[in-house]
């Protein structure tokens, strides 16, 4: 406040100044009384001192400054005034002016033309934006390489780079960091040609792992017989064939049926038995055993209970000498009738070769029609998806226009499914890959939900 | 008796396999670097056949590798890399927090990469084994290449992607090995025939992506990151074998031809893509050939070597000789003929086929960039449009829709324009993968098709399209057409048709007259014929039983097959009948 009032002071002492706009209020502004108070407090200083004047002064000043780019009383008067000669000429050549400078008159627009800044004063500079963060080590630093170079150390980085220079002009190339496989500008090379054959030690070779272990011919065998690309049906065209159309549209039903079918299944198994109890069957059943029913009950069939024992009836007797001699003879007597009639049987097969002959070959027929099976079977395996997972390769539901949806013109075709789930699937299908589902966001602890109190307040 | 108790699980199946956990486990490794290194080195799980042995008793689902495999990626060189990398990212994550910013750099700087080279030399030992196995990759690049840039994957990957899939068009284009294309509901499928190899492909159609949320992006890009790797060597080879410039240039004799245009052309450039983009979309434009090594001589054609051969061998030769003769025409399909694309149409698609068969193609300035000359081009033939009507059309020009160049690849030869018209009904646009074997079903447009490639006249269908109005003397001579047609399928033999087209001429203008007798030519014929019918017949007599009941069941099959077709026929025909009476009523009604 001091520095503008002395500035004030200085101004008004000079004899040409003229203030832009008057001041009228000054010597009301005089005449008014003051009113004391204690000037031994800053506070009091700011508080009660009228500085209106020094400030529109100032204000002044600077509207000054920016509308002409000074005091218009520091101004010569060449520079305010002019000789009005006639304004018709410069009008002329000003029109001329921006006529010439091209073909059309290229007028700026408005809306640039009010954000131009008007002012004369150029805008302060920004210092911090012009201030190096850590200017001063810098320096320092640079300084210090200078000095080091006058002695001549070179830093380190200088230093390789100036090693790997002449390694590079004798010849020794540096060692060459693999490119990435994605960079689309890479050199281009023959992978297939014959190249140089390897002239080293092969011993050698091995032992620093710069030859490849051979790869098994086990595994360049496809896991399936499948195409890569497998076509889609005739009626899957865009404009397809009546017929065609018509055939993969009953494919696609007869897959819906058989999912309906097994809903249905599952549906029937999992319902709920009719028998639920009414008011009725629980007071027949309250009441059951209670009421004497008419019906006679059956008689007991006639039952000799005197006859029936419990427990082990016979008693172990011991068998005598003879017995136990007769049964021997028995039983070698069957042995000896078991063996003649085997020798029997076995005379009696020469009769019966034809019968044999018939029956072995029965069995290789058999025999190889399962083995015909089993091939089939291995056959239609390996054009079948694999259990490789957790999880079983479910068959993607076709893709199919209803005759409505057909397009008219290739223009108005809707594509139906994504190509991409369809590549991912055919290579599962390939059991290339094993079925995958996506991994579910497992949450430790259950999210807690609460209103905030604002949106609270709105409901 | 005696000697050690055998322990279970310790030979046999049990120790031929390995869990995936235990294998990672060996290798060291994270799941995801395992999976990755699986990919890469194409290692598959392998399924048990006694599941529960080899799982030690327990029945869990597991999955399993062969033991000898994991020990073969024990070797593996990459394996380092992997572990490398995961120190890298482990480092880096320190730096980052501590917020060292030289550090970062630094370890960026020296980021650990790994390359696949000896990986695909090792999978496919020739430049062949590639070839066959590039189905996949062509299919992975092409669907990559029209991703979004989106987080899902590098955009590198994305811009590479499609680097390589422009390559492969452009070298498809100048090999001219282009042969089936198939329009579906999910993408094009094209099918080409590279060095004796049949190569599928299927193209997504443009800006059709919704990202389904089922698939492992991580594995899909694994396997991108090796088929790229792939395909940039086949490329590279395939590129060497044309004595094509590699990487591709396009040739600028076109825009030699005048100061004026070629500065005008830049300017257009200048107006489409950046300076540094201006090249690869120029590329991808694929309306220019491209710079040959060795400049090329007016390819003369490569005559198949003639050896005095006899017998069977000379009908197999015949067979050669005609489908290369057919190859070459298709090759040439649309040499000479003048292509313009209007806006709506799918550019690329079209660009692609029209350039395998030799024609011209051009588009709207504004459209892309690589326009070789405009619409009002006096010389344009076709013009392909696919909005029902156009305002400004030129006399000498057809107006098409783009269905008729996809079916001219797959009919080898130039179609009947009139089915193609502006605001035409479209013919069903059929599956050129399908191969009917005798007594299927053959859908009549195929029918028609074929009688097309044997060079006969369609009357028949032409006028039925253009007078709707028959009389019904009419229709029945059509159906008996038809059925002919039937018969001549059944007989597959073009002789006969034409025997009976004359028969049928000589019944039509019968008249009661005496004729001096002719000796009949085909008498011999026929008495050969029934002779050999008569020894089929006697055959048949002599037949065991079990032959006899299997050369029964093989015929009834095969009746039943005709049989199944003649009734898919006889209701193609009601429906088409069908449709014509509704049409006419329609017609009454207005």
């Amino acid at each position: 406040m001091a520095a503008a009032r002395r500035h004030k002071r200085m101004a008004a002492s000079q004899p040409g100044f003229l203030p832009l706009k008057s001041n009228l209020d000054g010597d009301s502004f005089n005449k008014k009384l003051r009113k004391r108070v204690n000037k031994n407090k800053k506070k009091n200083w700011n508080k009660f001192s009228d500085i209106q004047d020094v400030e529109e002064f100032l204000d002044d000043v600077r509207l000054q400054e920016r509308a002409t780019g000074g005091l218009i009383s520091e101004r010569t008067d060449d520079s305010l005034f002019f000789v009005d000669i006639g304004e018709k000429d410069e009008k002329d050549k000003d029109t001329q002016l921006q006529t010439t400078e091209k073909g059309k008159r290229s007028k700026p627009l408005r809306i640039d033309l009010i954000l131009q800044s008007n002012s004369h004063i150029p805008a302060p500079k920004n210092v911090l934006a012009f201030q190096q963060p850590n200017a001063k080590k810098q320096r320092r630093t640079l300084e210090r390489v200078a000095k080091s170079a006058a002695k001549g150390i070179l830093p380190r980085r200088e230093k390789l780079l100036q090693l790997r220079r002449a390694a590079a002009a004798s010849g020794v190339s540096a060692k060459e960091r693999p490119e990435a496989k994605n960079n689309p500008n890479r050199a281009f090379y023959d992978l297939w040609c014959a190249g140089t054959p390897e002239t080293a030690d092969p011993y050698y070779l091995e032992q620093t792992k710069k030859k490849l272990v051979k790869r098994p011919d086990r595994l360049n065998e496809k896991p399936s017989v499948l195409p890569a690309i497998e076509v889609i049906a005739p009626g899957g065209s865009y404009n397809p064939d009546f017929f065609s159309h018509q055939d993969l549209l009953r494919e696609a039903h007869e897959v819906e049926v058989k999912k309906i079918k097994v809903e249905e299944k599952l549906a029937r198994r999992l319902a709920v038995k009719e028998d639920v109890a009414t008011a009725e069957s629980t007071f027949k059943e309250q009441v059951e055993g209670l009421i004497e029913e008419e019906e006679i009950e059956p008689e007991d069939p006639e039952v000799d209970t005197e006859d029936t024992v419990i427990g082990p009836t016979a008693t172990q007797e011991k068998k005598t000498e003879k017995q136990r001699k007769k049964e021997k003879a028995e039983r070698i007597k069957e042995l000896q009738r078991k063996a003649e009639r085997r020798v029997i049987d076995k005379r009696q097969q020469l009769f019966q070769l034809r019968s044999i002959s018939a029956n072995l070959k029965k069995q290789e027929q058999r025999t190889k029609m399962r083995q015909a099976q089993r091939k089939a079977k291995q056959e239609a395996q390996k054009s079948m998806p694999r259990r490789l997972g957790r999880l079983k390769f479910q068959t993607p539901e076709l893709d199919v226009q209803l005759s409505g949806e057909l397009a008219s013109s290739l223009r108005s075709l809707k594509p139906e499914g994504s190509i991409l789930k369809d590549r991912f699937l055919s290579l599962q299908k390939r059991n290339i890959i094993e079925p995958r589902e996506r991994a579910k966001v497992k949450r430790k602890y259950k999210a807690k939900y609460s209103e905030k109190r604002a949106f609270r307040e709105i409901q | 008796m005696g000697g050690l108790q055998k322990k279970k699980y310790e030979r046999g199946s049990a120790t031929n396999y390995i869990s995936r956990n235990k294998a990672r486990k060996k290798l060291r490794l994270s799941l995801a670097d395992f999976r990755r290194l699986c990919i890469l080195k194409g290692i598959y799980p392998h399924e048990p056949k006694h599941k529960k042995k080899v799982n030690k008793g327990s029945t869990a689902p597991r999955t399993f590798y062969l033991l000898k495999d994991i020990r073969f990626l024990l070797h593996e060189p990459i394996v380092g890399k992997f572990r490398e990398y995961k120190i890298f990212v482990r480092k880096l994550k320190k730096a980052y927090g501590k917020a060292e910013w030289s550090g970062v750099e630094r370890l960026r700087e020296n980021k650990p990469a790994y390359k696949l080279d000896h990986i695909i030399k090792e999978r496919y030992p020739t430049f062949i084994d590639a070839l066959r196995d590039v189905d996949d990759a062509l299919s992975m690049c092409f669907l990559f290449s029209t991703f979004a840039r989106s987080g899902k994957c590098h955009v590198q990957v994305i811009q590479l992607c499609r680097r390589l899939s422009v390559e492969w068009m452009n070298y498809i284009i100048t090999s001219q090995s282009l042969r089936k294309v198939f329009l579906t509901i999910k993408g094009i499928y094209y099918q080409a025939d590279v060095l004796g190899q049949t190569i599928t492909w299927i193209v997504p159609y443009q800006f059709t992506h919704d990202h389904p949320t089922d698939v492992d992006y991580r594995v899909m890009a694994t396997f991108t990151e090796f088929y790229t790797t792939l395909l940039g060597f086949v490329n590279f080879r395939l590129y060497q074998t044309l004595n094509l410039v590699y990487p591709p240039k396009v040739s600028c004799s076109n825009c030699l031809d005048g100061q004026g245009e070629f500065s005008f052309k830049s300017e257009c450039e200048e107006d489409y893509a950046l300076e540094s983009e201006s090249y690869s979309e120029k590329l991808s434009a694929l309306s220019a050939s491209l710079v040959r090594t060795v400049p090329s001589v007016d390819e003369e054609e490569v005559e198949l070597d003639h050896f005095p051969v006899e017998g069977e061998d000379l009908e197999k030769m015949e067979a050669r000789e005609k489908i290369e003769l057919e190859l070459n025409k298709q090759k040439k399909l649309f040499e000479g003929l003048k292509f313009f694309l209007n806006r709506e149409v799918p550019r690329e698609s079209l660009a692609f086929v029209i350039r395998c068969l030799g024609g011209q193609v051009s588009w709207d300035k504004s459209l892309c960039i690589g326009s070789t000359y405009d619409e009002t081009d006096e010389t344009i033939t076709h013009h392909i449009v696919d909005r029902p009507s156009i305002d400004k059309q030129y006399i000498n020009r057809y107006y098409i829709q783009p269905q008729w160049v996809y079916d001219c690849v797959n009919g080898k030869i130039l179609l009947p324009v009139e089915d193609y018209f502006l605001g035409v009904t479209l013919p069903p646009h059929l599956s050129p993968f399908v191969e009917e074997s005798e007594g299927d079903y053959v859908p009549p447009e195929k029918l028609k098709l074929m009688a097309l490639q044997r060079g006969e006249k369609p009357q028949a269908a032409a006028a039925e399209e253009e007078e709707e109005d028959e009389e019904e003397e009419e229709e029945e001579d059509d159906e008996e057409e038809d059925d002919q047609s039937e018969g001549e399928d059944e007989a597959e033999d073009e002789e006969n048709l034409a025997e009976m087209e004359a028969k049928r001429a000589q019944g039509k203008s019968l008249s009661v007259k005496v004729t001096p007798g002719k000796a009949k030519p085909e008498n011999r014929m026929r008495a050969y014929q029934e002779e050999k019918a008569e020894e089929k017949r006697l055959a048949i007599m002599m037949m065991k039983k079990r032959e006899k009941y299997l050369y029964d069941k093989i015929m009834f099959g095969k009746k039943r097959n005709v049989r199944e077709a003649n009734k898919l026929a006889a209701k193609r025909k009601a429906h088409d009948e069908a449709g014509k009476a509704d049409k006419k009523k329609k017609k009454k009604k207005c």
